[in-house]
């Protein structure tokens, strides 16, 4: 009685958890293309979608997906023979417990019914076999020393979860043979951890094994063409799909900086993890938001991560989205006015013009707005305080950026500026020239040095500091500028 | 025999496959081996104006991996040239600082001396293989291509620190293309910048600074621009194909990468070059190859 009770308890929040998770991917959404399109039209997209796949073309590519990387799971392979060793281990046995084991009533026992009195042994070694991969689970997280990986409460607990219903059901299987008492404590433990997995499946990272196959086969038949309600679908189930594998950490070409910075962010698996949460709940802490705009905007759209993902997860087009969602927020992106924003850039005409200049321009206007030209009227006075002094003395420390006291103001650098030259007039347009930038750190006049528009538009193409005739190193001190005020507005 | 370590970078595995396509066909040919890294990262461009701390370990990783081979490394991209350059200068500039990235180096079992030599593939083909080499290897030579060399702020410049060529006259891409049997046309704005590094901060500056040398190229009578470089490169064809939606550009100028051109002048098939994968079509320059006919009464 009470067992069933169990059972259908299980079997109930399972089937709640299932329907509320995959509803979500109908209802939640990131990017901002999408947001017009409601759950139901979603749906019916969706259904669209996967009526189209019934031609042999598709279904072809589906059936290869299938073989290849679902049930041998070559890209897995691919990374690392170890970590296929350890997942082929796993998913090979527990298939086969589940099939032959937990629902044998169902699959099995109508076909043969005394199939369970052969299988004892056969459990044992399928039992024996997940063990072994989740220990080699368990050595690659905990004793190899691999850079960057990441392990996570969810990861542990996946693995954990696994070894006690393992474990619990060897002591089953043992103990039946010998004593009734213990046989039953011991089942009891078993079922109980095997429902309480169950009924937490749709909530645990152990889902991986219905929506990583999902995203697989969802990648191999989609591409930027598919309907954007279907790809707003797909990149909500995708963070579910993802395994916190840490491939992509691995991988990514920008991880030095996590190295130095420190922020998880910054590492594409964490940033999984992060919008994971984010979609579910958009309210988030200042410091939060800052510190996931710096994470994703700390890409260079190298697709390293898209190409080696286990999970076929199309990341390219899931920063792109969150990207968007992200810098649209009020908080100004200070790496937008750096090479960083190369990818957006060519993607323009993707993106609503004004929602694409919008961040844009926020982030500009907060740099320049100390830049006050009006107020330095040719009489007024110019200061040289504490803090001009300060200035002056950090731009002079290093990187050839002392050379601005060399400067005689010969304008050299600013006639040969394509920047300068491209404006009718330049003053208005770009505040400062060149030289007048020098001449202002040279005055300890920090909020000129580093507020004009020239700065923020500067190229960075060596034209003025190959031309200057003193050596004054120009564009290395532009710079030294922009990375100091890019600290200072942190 | 010649032997590097490839320095591809971020942007052309992503963008522009057909660069490293036909670079690996040339260098197989002209006999030089390429040794691969998987552990190489961005090298720190992208950071250069925002925290140049960072910068400098990115690009000082990228060096002591290739240091720990024991190599010479073969960069591709004139950005990343630069920059694995600029932060090789200030390193070695700074013995405090060279002993701060060390340490950091350390966690990972690496090391930066300075024993590697960043070198640009152009380089590579004009100093270490030498033009008389490749013209040995040149089959099928151009007869009326003229070709805008277009050479690349970010390897040029600043040269005190780079040391890719002379940066008021500058000639060794000039002579790489000639020796295809092309012709180099002089044009005006040259040595200026494509504009790349603003795409994405200010796209109209950007596009104005291509659209401004493309026309100057195609007045100067340029059938193509040539270049050495996956931003130029993006940004004279890609971009390019954006203005001419954008901006009504009515002078369509194709653009095509070094390896591309060499390539097809010493033979090599046009799948091995990627020509098919360049935005805007360069299938024409197939018919500037000289008929056989007319090599052989030469
Ligand atoms: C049906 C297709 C499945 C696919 C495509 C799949 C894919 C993956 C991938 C890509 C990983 C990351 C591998 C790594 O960390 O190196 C993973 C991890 C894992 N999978 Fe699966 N999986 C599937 C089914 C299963 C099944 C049935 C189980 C059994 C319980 C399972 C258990 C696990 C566990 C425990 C991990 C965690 C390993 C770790 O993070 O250290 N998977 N899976
Ligand atoms: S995004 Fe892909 S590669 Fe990265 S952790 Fe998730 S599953 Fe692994
Ligand atoms: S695309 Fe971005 S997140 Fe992915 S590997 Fe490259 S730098 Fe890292
Ligand atoms: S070219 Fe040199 S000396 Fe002349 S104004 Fe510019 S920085 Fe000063
Ligand atoms: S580096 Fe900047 S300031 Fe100097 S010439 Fe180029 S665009 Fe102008």
């Amino acid at each position: 009685m009470y067992y069933k009770f169990m059972v259908y308890m299980a079997l109930s929040v399972f089937a709640v958890g299932l329907i509320y998770t995959v509803f979500n991917w109908f209802r939640f959404s990131i990017g901002i293309n999408v947001k017009d399109v409601s759950p139901w039209g979603r749906i019916t997209a969706a259904v669209r979608g996967i009526s189209s796949l019934f031609n042999k073309e598709k279904l072809s590519i589906l059936g290869r997906v299938f073989v290849q990387d679902i049930l041998l799971q070559k890209h897995i392979k691919k990374q690392d023979k170890l970590r296929w060793i350890m997942h082929m281990l796993i998913f090979s046995a527990f298939m086969f417990l589940l099939i032959f084991h937990a629902l044998d009533k169902i699959i099995v026992t109508p076909l043969h019914d005394r199939f369970y009195l052969m299988m004892n042994p056969w459990l044992i070694i399928a039992g024996l076999i997940v063990l072994a991969g989740l220990s080699i689970s368990l050595y690659r997280r905990y004793i190899l020393k691999v850079p960057r990986l990441k392990t996570s409460g969810m990861d542990l607990y996946t693995i954990i979860i696994l070894v006690i219903i393992i474990l619990s059901g060897l002591f089953m299987e043992i103990t039946k043979l010998s004593s009734y008492e213990y046989y039953q404590k011991i089942w009891w433990v078993h079922i109980s951890v095997c429902l309480f997995g169950l009924a937490y499946l749709p909530f645990s990272k152990m889902f991986h094994m219905i929506t990583t196959p999902l995203s697989l086969l969802c990648n191999a038949v989609m591409d930027e063409n598919s309907d954007p309600a279907n790809i707003a679908t797909r990149q909500v189930m995708e963070l579910d799909a993802c395994t916190h594998c840490n491939t992509c950490n691995q991988h990514c070409s920008v991880a030095v900086a996590y190295d130095n910075l420190g922020n998880d962010n910054i590492l594409p698996a964490e940033r999984m993890s992060f919008l994971k949460e984010y979609v579910a709940n958009k309210k988030i802490s200042a410091k939060k938001l800052r510190s996931i705009q710096q994470g994703i905007y700390l890409c260079t759209n190298c697709d390293r991560c898209t190409v080696v993902c286990p999970a076929g997860i199309n990341l390219r087009e899931l920063w792109f989205s969150a990207r968007e969602e992200l810098i649209q927020r009020k908080q100004p992106v200070d790496l937008m006015m750096t090479p960083f924003s190369y990818f957006r850039g060519l993607n323009h005409q993707r993106i609503d013009k004004e929602k694409y200049d919008l961040p844009l321009e926020n982030v500009l206007n907060v740099l320049t707005a100390d830049c006050d030209l009006s107020a330095k009227t040719l009489d007024a006075p110019i200061v040289l305080n504490q803090e001009a002094n300060e200035f002056r003395q950090a731009m002079g420390i290093s990187e050839r950026t002392d050379t601005f006291s060399y400067c005689f103001s010969c304008e050299n650098c600013s006639t040969v500026c394509p920047v300068v030259i491209n404006y009718a007039d330049p003053q208005q347009s770009l505040d400062l020239l060149p030289h007048q930038i020098i001449r202002s750190v040279a005055l300890g006049l920090k909020d000129l040095a580093t507020g004009s528009k020239m700065l923020w538009n500067c190229l960075t193409c060596y034209q003025c500091q190959e031309h200057c005739p003193q050596g004054v190193k120009v564009t290395d001190i532009f710079n030294k500028l922009k990375t100091v005020s890019i600290e200072d507005h942190k | 025999m010649m032997k590097y370590t490839l320095f591809v970078g971020c942007n052309i595995p992503a963008r522009i496959q057909q660069y490293e396509l036909a670079a690996r066909s040339v260098v197989d040919k002209l006999g030089i081996k390429l040794v691969e890294n998987q552990e190489f990262k961005c090298c720190g461009y992208p950071m250069q104006t925002s925290d140049n701390k960072t910068f400098l370990l990115m690009a000082a990783r990228n060096l002591a991996l290739a240091e720990k081979e024991g190599l010479d490394m073969m960069v591709l991209c004139k950005c990343c040239f630069g920059s694995l350059k600029k932060a090789a200068h200030q390193i070695q500039q700074d013995p405090e600082l060279q002993e701060e990235i060390n340490r950091f180096l350390a966690e990972e079992g690496l090391k930066y001396s300075g024993a590697t030599e960043i070198k640009h593939f152009l380089s590579i083909l004009y100093h270490d293989v030498g033009i008389s080499v490749i013209k040995e290897k040149i089959s099928t030579p151009f007869t009326e291509l003229n070709i805008a060399t277009h050479y690349g702020c970010h390897a040029l410049r600043p040269s005190d620190v780079t040391q890719f060529d002379d940066p008021v006259q500058p000639s060794i891409f000039d002579d790489l293309v000639k020796v295809t049997g092309a012709k180099s046309v002089d044009w005006a704005l040259q040595l200026e910048c494509c504009g790349a590094p603003l795409m994405g901060v200010n796209d109209t500056l950007s596009m104005d600074l291509a659209e401004k040398k493309l026309v100057d190229c195609s007045r100067a009578g340029a059938d193509y621009v040539c270049v050495g470089c996956p931003y130029c490169q993006m940004q004279f064809d890609r971009v390019q194909n954006m203005m001419v939606s954008e901006r009504e550009l009515t002078d369509e100028i194709p653009s095509i990468v070094y390896p591309q051109l060499l390539g097809l002048a010493m033979g090599i098939p046009e799948q091995s070059l990627g020509l098919g994968m360049n935005m805007l079509d360069i299938t024409t320059l197939e018919s500037f190859i000289k008929m056989e006919t007319e090599i052989d009464s030469e």
